[in-house]
């Protein structure tokens, strides 16, 4: 069933044991997965079906640090959440990923990647995509892999009409919880907002936060906040270790033949680091993405190394001159280490329609990192000679150790981090089945769980994540 | 000196001229380790054409320089 409103969802009775907050891909995926468990569950939704800039507005916030999007922009509030505009880059995180790296602090998840596998098969049905191929390693310290370009499902317009039919799950749209309230133990309640006005409090026996990224910490920031750590009890690390994918172009390569890399749809390939290369240079994990030069950016690079190796040159050229495709810019994405200082804060001053503060960001790129991205493509450069399969030029900015650029990508939209999961209380909030540390009744669903970001985009592995505590919470709440 | 001009290519005078930057680069380099010294970076010995040099932001084999 979907309700277009909070007062036809409670004219129509529907007594639900589970209450989601946010209908993107981990809350959509969790919904589904305890349907089909015979739970009742009801999934508020704070937009609607359609984009609306009033909802989006609910989504400002600053940013103190590095140069980032706008937080209204980066993020989408309406059905499906973000995943309406997601470019449907496809991977699950590395093994390592999980592994703790001894040179970077609080890294290490208390899960394995062992743990999300068993779920990879329903994964690629919800997001309609092939099997997944093994790296490829290409030397000992740079590996080929695989990013699945998928069809970018839109969970809104995807599952619209089995949640319409389902049973067991209603949805309510424009339906916007403001706050959570709870004893330390349990949580007893949300708080509801709908069509511009307070709309009372509603219970359940369970409830499972899945606003995104950012909205994790700052709905339970602002809970906490309004129960006196009756929602998070351990809040130690709440709204802390937020973590991106920084990306940007970090140079050009040249090649001897283009064809050599097992190319995607849209002509690219992706290499990252073999865990031993990650490990004897301290650094951490990244991908390169190439992207084939078009014709006049070739024949600059082709001047450009003229001044340096004339031969190389030459041989630039004569390869030019039989097969066009010869040269690529290098995109660099790479895992942030993690931080407790790139954090999510409340604002002091500012407030959204419904009187909660809005997020304050604060995000630095560490010096890790630069050198995770200067190593990065020393090794991609490295390999391309041993295998004589071309080489790599180094933007100036990186070589010299210049400031970022704020021209350039920028980052992935992937918000991690905030929520993450791990043993620790002071430095974790969930524990390794998503459940809030010291609260029976209270899970959080998508990226603020993750402990490291890795080098891939993150929604493949929230909705692996989604799988498995939809599994989970149906044991649980069966009993 | 046009002896000098007619016998070397013009060609060859560049390449020497770019490869005087890079060479002088080389020995300012802290190398005097073979076990510490940056694998990225040129070594104390010229004479490798497979090491690996960064000149200009390039990652080349010392012997693309000649
Ligand atoms: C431009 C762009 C491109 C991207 N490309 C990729 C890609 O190629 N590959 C990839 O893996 N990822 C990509 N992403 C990231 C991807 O979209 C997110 O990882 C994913 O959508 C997160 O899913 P989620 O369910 O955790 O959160 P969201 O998708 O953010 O969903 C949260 C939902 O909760 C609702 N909500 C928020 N607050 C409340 C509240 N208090 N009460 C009730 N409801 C609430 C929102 O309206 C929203 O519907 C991209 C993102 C962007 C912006």
């Amino acid at each position: 069933m979907i309700f277009d409103s909070c007062d036809a969802f409670r004219a129509a009775n529907f007594a639900a044991k589970v209450c989601i907050l946010g209908s993107g891909p981990a809350g959509t995926t969790i919904a589904r997965k305890l349907g089909a468990a015979g739970i009742p569950v009801v999934v508020l939704e704070a937009g609607s079906r359609e984009f609306s800039d009033e909802s989006q507005d609910f989504y400002r916030g600053t940013t103190v640090g590095d140069f980032y999007f706008d937080l209204d922009v980066t993020r989408l509030r309406f059905m499906g959440g973000s995943s309406n505009h997601w470019a449907g880059w496809c991977r699950v995180l590395d093994k390592q990923d999980f592994e703790p790296k001894a040179w970077a602090p609080d890294t290490g998840w208390p899960i394995r990647r062992a743990d999300i596998e068993p779920f990879l098969p329903e994964v690629h049905d919800i997001l309609e995509l092939p099997g997944f191929r093994p790296d490829v390693p290409v030397s000992d310290d740079i590996r080929w892999v695989q990013l699945i370009k998928s069809p970018a499902v839109r969970f809104g317009e995807k599952f619209a009409d089995e949640l319409d039919k389902s049973r067991n799950v209603a949805v309510v749209l424009n339906t916007y919880a403001t706050e959570l309230a709870g004893d330390g133990k349990r949580v007893t309640g949300a708080r509801l907002w709908s069509n511009g006005q307070d709309a009372g409090a509603f219970n359940a026996d369970y409830f499972i936060v899945c606003t995104g990224g950012l909205e994790n910490s700052r709905l339970l920031l602002w809970s906490n906040q309004r129960s006196n750590g009756g929602v998070v009890p351990n809040a130690a690390a709440l709204g802390r270790y937020w973590m991106e994918h920084p990306t940007f172009e970090g140079g050009n390569a040249i090649l001897a033949d283009y064809g050599e890399f097992e190319v995607d749809a849209v002509n690219e390939a992706f290499f990252s680091p073999t865990p031993a290369a990650m490990e004897r240079l301290q650094i951490m994990n990244f991908g390169i993405r190439l992207i084939e030069t078009p014709y006049p950016g070739v024949k600059s690079l082709i001047a450009d190394l003229a001044c340096t190796a004339p031969d190389m040159a030459e041989w630039m050229s004569a390869k030019l001159s039989q097969n066009l495709r010869c040269a690529a810019q290098l995109y660099v994405a790479w895992e942030q280490a993690p931080l407790a200082s790139n954090r999510i804060e409340l604002s002091t001053t500012d407030v959204d329609h419904a009187g909660v503060p809005r997020i304050e960001l604060h995000w630095k790129k560490s010096k890790l990192e630069h050198r995770t991205l200067l190593e990065g493509l020393r090794l991609f450069g490295k390999t391309l000679i041993e295998k004589n399969l071309g080489r790599v030029r180094i933007a100036d900015w990186i070589a010299n150790g210049g400031d970022y650029p704020t021209n350039d990508e920028t980052a992935g939209h992937h918000h991690m981090g905030g929520t993450r999961m791990g043993t620790d209380v002071t430095k974790s909030v969930v524990d390794a089945n998503c459940k809030v540390h010291g609260m029976d009744n209270l899970y959080v669903g998508g990226s603020s769980v993750f402990c490291t970001s890795g080098e891939c985009n993150p929604t493949t592995t929230i909705t692996a994540l989604a799988c498995r505590l939809g599994d989970h919470l149906a044991k649980v709440v069966a009993v | 000196m046009s002896f000098f001009i007619k016998r070397i290519s013009r060609r060859t005078i560049v390449q020497a001229l770019i490869a005087l930057p890079a060479l002088s680069l080389f020995r300012t380099l802290p190398n005097a380790d073979p076990a510490h010294a940056d694998p990225h970076r040129a070594g104390p010995t010229p004479a490798n054409p497979n090491e690996i040099v960064e000149v200009n932001g390039w990652i080349l084999k010392r012997s693309d320089l000649a």
